[in-house]
């Protein structure tokens, strides 16, 4: 028993430190396992408020750029308008009713971001707007040049997005040439680049091929922009291409990104339910 | 050691701020990450109890992970770095030195504190990467990560002692 009691007065030290880091690995997996909802609830009045600060002042060195890629975007839209599209049909009557056919799918909440990471192995983008303003977790984030990510934590006022550049993010994408699909996933080093995973090798794909997605999952709409073959290669061991995607979304430089808010997602949602329900337990 | 603490305060407000704003946002490679926080620890009093210093540490860990949204690596490696400095300023200082109240570039000299810094962020960085890879899965990347990230935060530290540092304590050995 005196021994005992020698030993933890000789290493009360060593064993605090043992302690003490104990507490902190609990920390790690409490709060960092996959979103940091813990996070963003306790440290969202100090950190939100700083970040909205600081993102005011940094505006100012890249209005250029923003208001370029604005402009860009400006022009594209205006190219989709009824108007600036001639009607080539022959039998105008029958489509007549288009206000009927077609209805809203998507709608687009604008926002800024406040903070962004990019050296991290799940990298978090930070947004001014949250639920006040009708943003709800699992939202996609697209923005003028391409897609962003995933809103995966929500506050009142802020709210957190996974970018494309992590580990656990998974979309599918389409080559807007042949319909051909795959799963864009991150290696966790490069910045610039993703790579696209399950095409097979008979799948024509060239260097500088589009990639869009696909509409399949509910993050994003259909054809927005993903990037561009920048490497392919086809190793005889392997049944699946090798290709390489340069993002077209630079993700050092997002200030302005739009949350989609899927209007049928429900709906999609229940049917998942209703198949989950009827497929056979395995 | 009373006196010591308002330097140490507005220290550790200043390298927060750098870190937090500045040095966190230079996104050059996902290889280099500067950290120059650490900084904080290693210009504690050098009369200072390894117990506090391992809470101090652990502490300001605590409050930079609450701004970068790693809750609990940055506390873990502060702790570590608190834990393990009395041991390497043991081993790098020759027997017999002179020390003043708290690490100073000019009284230790520019290789002691290169040594000193680079040492201790090595550990720091290594803890830290080691637990943000948590399934460490390619560990020749995360040493990687580790050596490129120590040199250029030792070079960002040396800078900022040679800013902020008392030059009237020069010691005439």
């Amino acid at each position: 028993m005196y021994n005992l009691f020698r030993f933890f007065v000789t290493y009360h030290v060593f064993l605090l430190f043992l302690g003490l880091e104990g507490f902190c690995i609990y920390l790690i997996y409490k709060n960092n396992h996959y979103n940091q909802v813990a996070y963003i609830h306790t440290a969202n009045n100090v950190s939100g408020r700083l970040y909205s600060a600081y993102t005011g002042i940094t505006d100012y060195l890249y209005l250029r750029s923003t208001n370029d890629s604005l402009v860009e975007e400006n022009a594209r839209l205006r190219e989709q308008l009824i108007d600036s599209k001639y009607d080539n049909r022959i039998d105008t009557g029958a489509v007549s009713d288009s206000s009927k056919k077609y209805v809203q799918n998507y709608t687009y909440i604008a926002a800024e971001v406040i903070r962004n990471s990019l050296n991290r192995p799940v990298n978090y983008i930070y947004l001014n707007k949250g639920s006040k303003h009708g943003i709800k977790k699992q939202m996609g984030v697209i923005c003028s040049n391409g897609i962003v990510g995933q809103v995966v934590s929500v506050t009142e006022n802020y709210s957190a997005v996974m970018s494309v550049l992590s580990k656990d993010f998974k979309v599918s994408a389409r080559f807007l040439k042949n319909d051909y699909f795959g799963n864009i996933s991150w290696d966790g080093n490069s910045t610039t680049h993703v790579d696209l995973e399950q095409i097979a090798k008979h799948v024509p794909v060239k260097v500088g091929d589009t990639l869009v997605t696909s509409g399949y999952s509910q993050l994003f709409p259909k054809n927005v922009m993903v990037g561009t073959v920048s490497k392919v290669e086809a190793e005889p061991e392997k049944n699946m291409l090798d290709v390489r995607v340069k993002l077209s979304t630079s993700f050092g430089n997002v200030s302005y990104v739009y949350v989609v808010n899927n209007i049928r997602k429900s709906e999609l949602i229940v049917l998942d339910t209703v198949i989950n329900l009827q497929s056979p337990k395995q | 050691m009373i006196a010591q603490i308002p330097i140490n305060l507005l220290r550790f407000v200043l390298l927060l701020a750098a870190q937090v704003l500045v040095f966190s946002n230079i996104n050059f490679s996902t290889f280099v990450n500067p950290y120059i926080f650490p900084l904080f620890v290693l210009l504690l009093p050098f009369e200072m109890p390894r117990l506090l210093l391992m809470i101090v540490g652990m502490l300001a860990g605590l409050s930079l992970d609450l701004f970068l949204g790693s809750t609990g690596m940055h506390a873990a490696a502060g702790l570590a770095l608190g834990y393990f400095r009395p041991f390497f300023i043991n081993i790098i200082t020759p027997k017999g030195t002179e020390f003043e109240i708290s690490p100073n570039v000019y009284a230790q000299g520019l290789t002691w504190f290169v040594i000193y810094c680079g040492v201790a962020t090595f550990l720091y960085l290594l803890c830290y990467f080691i637990v943000e890879e948590v399934l460490f899965r390619n560990f020749f990347i995360v040493i990687l990560k580790v050596l490129f990230s120590t040199i250029v935060s030792v070079l960002f530290m040396i800078l900022f002692v040679y800013l902020f540092s008392n030059r009237k304590k020069k010691r005439f050995a």
